[in-house]
């Protein structure tokens, strides 16, 4: 005899009322879940979110009020969902979930662990620990109108990590350097050089004119003599831009005639560049104060954030910026750096200025600071009821798991509209695990080609096995048959490594290096393949990868619509593609793959053809969407 | 109408520019303006009203009433998050003001504790939208009249345990705009290097295209003729949900409430019966609506209104700012499946 509580069986509702479980993230997707969990009759919650609330959070989160700005996201959702049933049991952490405090066997006192989180590197981690931990995860992710719900359970299904996901986008640094041809270039400079000038400096992030450019196929010889020619520029050259711009006390306008007038003279000697493309029109402070006219700086009305300024518009705002960021690093102590932020007034209006006075000289279109600002800071649009549904999915399919029929669990889309069998939620099948999956087969195992005469142990570490293999601490033994520790975890051990090359530990083609990240409970085994052929820019490749096993044809298009990782990503100036505010997404919800005929009542009849979507890894965005044009055609002609 | 942003306070505040940022970038400026120059009424302050509610607050309409009658009840409101614990037995729409009002202080919101259907015709031209939830199928029908006539635009929906659905009625020509890539072409100072050299469609350049679309009632939409030939044609299009509706719609008619888990035994039966009648007068297939849907339309769950008020809030949210094609004109959600379409 059936008997309900609300909606709910009643052995089901009895369960919620006991089980534990974690959400992972208390933003836009996780103050939606909280509330349907509560609402649904879950009593023991624990959230954990790192950040802090923000102005721009509340046309969504609505947990949270203005009133609430700056205080802790897990601390206030608690409080407020604990509005919705005081008798809940919620536990909230103000930290990251990447910490070691959150270990295996924390995450094993959950039935079920949601992710509700925006960035790539926290969902890597949080798969793993599920993984090691044997717990279900249900992954998700939202951008704009698009959104995703899925399952991963260890064994069962895919795991975050099975497909390959796009990397993020970056540009050759000739192009930032020298030839800039859209607008992205000239903001992915703006902010190279406000680290030169104010913040970390970093050797691979110059704005200065590249003389090594490829196509500027001058001689070395030549460089230097051309170098000696232009004077001002080799007495720049010599000591680095901050120190330069030091000892110059930051004067706005010197800076000013550097950038955009004595740099952009020495491009145009770099006469090759300028064969088939337009040549850049070098500024000049002194000459533009004398043609503005005052009538032209009348402020208009509407938004500020709204206007394209002239460029004498930007001049100004340029010299205002510089004069701000110059008194607030004086008044931190001797070596501080200021770090760039979007949401910084004069760190925005200073990249606003840079990019658009640089788009002035090579002739571009320049751009509100709204605009530049959704480029700059990698932002992705987000709504409220696109978080909602989401969220309500999540908790729908955190109802069968704890029903036990996992089995009858599905990847869910969100199209922004119908698809052409009038589906706006798409459920698909779950796919198996992948066997050649480097986190979760049964022994993960990775080749890397890679200089071993030129790459790092710093390198292997930071850049290859934590931002590429997404570890948290990883320790490295060669398998030399002396079991030689290359790096260990434990601070202090092995940091006299770290400026070594690979090849100074004996490392060559061939040898395998055995990986461990004790907190994921996580061993990969990589193979060193030597290659001295990489490209220009290219530290390693993954073998099996990309570029062989990138997203099939239609990928240019899907990279205008990847916004790839959010802008808390990475603590890096990213230099990820497009601004979503001209969003057309519509490219990328093409008809997509369903598990049955709209007619057919069953949920268990599945179609037999299964196929690899290519990622689309956004903001608060998860795993994959199915926009594939080609496999969609050639699935209907069966 | 696309035309009448100028109707008042056209200019966005930097304070709404800042609260707003992230939607402003996904449907613009103008889209925005629009939205905040709308005047909203929402009858039906259950677990869908809630949800409805907290969605157009958070996107920024001009005014949002908030109509209903009933009493706080423990079954009524268990997905009702505006209303707070301690107002057991109290007004609906009143108990819901505060932390509706909390969500957005820049949204003007109002309760009105009267009825639906005591209000006169005149009663819905102070609104854009009207959004009916737990209404009976006469008075949606008779709203939705009233309001087409008057080019309101209309939202109907309702949650019944794992279902739920959306109607609109967007009027007989209803304008909006969508955004298409722009196909650019090379000027002589532009500088993309040479292979910019013919046209192409630049993904960082959209264009607004003006587009329009035409809606039928719900009393037109309810009242198809399952004995024409055009509608046999299309019954294997037609999802068994809309069949669902019209059983479900029929037990309130009759029965002046929806299935209530206490009585679970009574409606179960209840719902059978009225499944074989609605079918019988339709004249479909008996088989066409197992008796699997039973235990599972019990009450609002909390995870369907989500879904539901996000799908419904989202069309309003398109119909008001006049961007983007709306949903045509039945959406259909069952959450056991995830499944949603139209």
């Amino acid at each position: 005899m059936v008997q309900l509580v609300g909606s709910l069986r009643r052995e089901l509702a009895d369960s919620l009322a006991t089980c534990k479980v974690l959400v992972v993230g208390a933003g836009g997707i996780g103050c939606e879940l909280l509330k349907n969990l509560v609402l649904t009759g879950f009593k023991n919650i624990e959230v954990i979110d790192l950040d802090t609330i923000d102005v721009s959070n509340l046309n969504r989160q609505f947990l949270f009020q203005k009133k609430h700005v700056g205080k802790s996201k897990a601390q206030v959702a608690k409080e407020s969902a604990l509005q919705f049933c005081p008798s809940a049991n919620i536990v909230a952490y103000h930290d990251s979930v990447m910490n070691a405090d959150y270990n295996v066997e924390f995450f094993r006192k959950f039935i079920l662990v949601m992710n509700a989180l925006d960035n790539r590197a926290a969902r890597n981690h949080v798969n793993r620990m599920c993984l090691a931990a044997d717990i279900p995860l249900i992954e998700s992710g939202t951008a704009g109108y698009l959104g995703q719900v899925t399952v991963i359970k260890k064994g069962m299904t895919e795991c975050y990590e099975c497909q390959p996901k796009p990397t993020q986008k970056t540009f050759p640094g000739c192009t930032i350097r020298n030839t800039p041809s859209e607008p992205i270039h000239c903001i992915v400079w703006a902010k190279f050089l406000f680290n030169q000038l104010f913040g970390e400096e970093d050797a691979d992030k110059d704005v200065s004119p590249d003389t090594a450019d490829p196509e500027a196929a001058w001689k070395p010889e030549e460089t230097a003599a051309r170098a000696k020619a232009s004077e001002k520029d080799g007495d720049i050259k010599r000591v680095s831009t901050k120190q330069w711009a030091s000892s110059i006390e930051y004067d706005p306008i010197k800076i000013f005639n550097k950038l955009f007038k004595d740099d952009i003279m020495y491009l145009l000697i770099m006469d090759k560049l300028w064969k088939k493309r337009k040549a850049p029109t070098p500024l000049n402070w002194q000459e533009l104060e004398k043609r503005a006219c005052p009538q032209e700086e009348i402020p208009v009305s509407g938004l500020k954030d709204q206007q394209v300024l002239s460029v004498w518009g930007n001049c100004q705002l340029f010299k205002h910026s510089v004069e701000t960021l110059r008194s607030q690093l004086k008044g931190k102590e001797a070596g501080a750096q200021l770090v760039w932020d979007k949401d910084d007034p004069p760190a925005m209006d200073f990249v606003t200025s840079a990019a658009n006075l640089r788009m002035h000289v090579f002739s571009m279109n320049t751009k509100s600071r709204f605009d530049v600002k959704s480029m700059a800071g990698n932002i992705i649009p987000a709504i409220a009821t696109t978080n909602a549904i989401i969220a309500g999915l999540i908790v729908l399919e955190g109802l069968k798991i704890l029903s036990g029929e996992i089995e009858s669990c599905r990847t869910i889309f969100l199209n922004k509209c119908p698809n052409l069998r009038k589906k706006l939620l798409v459920p698909c099948i779950l796919d198996p695990p992948s066997a050649d999956c480097y986190v979760c087969a049964s022994q993960p195992e990775v080749t890397v080609k890679l200089n071993v005469h030129k790459t790092m142990v710093l390198s292997l570490q930071d850049r290859i096995l934590k931002e590429r293999f997404g570890m948290v601490a990883p320790d490295v033994q060669i398998e030399d048959g002396k079991g030689t520790i290359l790096i260990s975890s434990e601070e202090g051990e092995t940091e006299t490594n770290n400026s070594k090359f690979l090849s100074d530990f004996g490392i060559r083609n061939g040898s395998r290096l055995q990986v461990d990240d004790f907190l994921q409970d996580y061993t990969l085994l990589v193979n060193v393949l030597h290659t001295e052929e990489l490209e220009r820019d290219v530290e390693f490749e993954v073998v099996g990868e990309a570029p062989d096993k990138a997203p099939p044809p239609q990928s240019s298009q899907k990279d205008d619509n990847n916004i790839t990782n959010g802008s808390k990503d990475s603590a890096q100036p990213s230099t990820s593609s497009k601004a979503p505010a001209d969003d057309s997404d519509d490219l990328m919800i093409v008809d997509s793959d369903e598990e049955e005929p709209v007619s057919s009542s069953s949920a268990t009849t599945a179609s037999g053809t299964k196929r690899k979507h290519p990622d689309a890894e956004t903001g608060e965005m998860s795993t994959k969407r199915p926009a594939d044009r080609e496999e969609e055609r050639r699935r209907r002609r069966q | 109408m696309i035309d009448t942003i100028e109707k008042e306070d056209p200019v966005i505040t930097e304070e709404e520019a800042a609260q707003y940022d992230r939607q402003i970038r996904l449907w613009g400026l103008d889209a925005q303006t629009r939205l905040r120059g709308s005047r909203v009424l929402l009858a039906g302050l259950g677990g869908l009203g809630a949800e409805v509610a907290k969605n157009l607050i958070l996107a920024g309409v001009k005014s949002l009433t908030l109509l209903d009658h009933e009493k706080v009840s423990e079954e009524t409101c268990r997905a009702q998050f505006l209303v707070p614990v301690t107002a057991q037995g109290k007004n609906r729409a009143e108990a819901s003001l505060e932390r509706a009002q909390n969500l957005n202080p820049m949204v003007e919101v109002h309760a009105d504790p009267g009825r639906v259907e005591d209000k006169p015709d005149d009663f819905f031209l102070d609104f854009d939208t009207v959004c009916l939830t737990g209404c009976s199928r006469d008075l949606m029908v008779r709203v939705d009249q009233i309001c087409s006539q008057r080019k309101i635009k209309v939202f109907c929906g309702d949650v019944y345990g794992y279902y739920g659905y959306m109607f609109c009625n967007l009027g007989k020509e209803h304008s909006y705009v969508e955004e298409k890539p722009k196909i650019v072409k090379p000027t002589k100072d532009s500088n993309d290097g040479p292979e910019a050299k013919k046209s192409k469609v630049d993904p960082n350049e959209t264009t607004l295209v003006k587009k329009t679309s035409s809606f039928c009632t719900l009393k037109e939409a309810l009242e198809v003729d399952w004995t024409s030939e055009k509608a046999k044609a299309g019954l294997k299009r037609t999802p068994v949900d809309y069949f669902l509706l019209h059983v479900l719609l029929k037990f309130r008619t009759d029965k002046g409430r929806d299935p209530d888990p206490q009585s679970f035994t009574g409606d179960s039966q209840l719902l059978r019966q009225i499944r074989d009648d609605v079918l019988e007068t339709l004249a479909v297939s008996s088989d066409l609506l197992n008796d699997d849907f039973i235990s599972y339309c019990f009450s609002e769950m909390s995870p369907v209104c989500a879904v539901m008020g996000g799908v419904l809030g989202q069309e309003v949210v398109k119909a008001l700012s006049q961007r983007d094609a709306p949903h045509r004109n039945f959406f259909f959600f069952d959450g056991r499946k995830g499944n949603g379409h139209g």
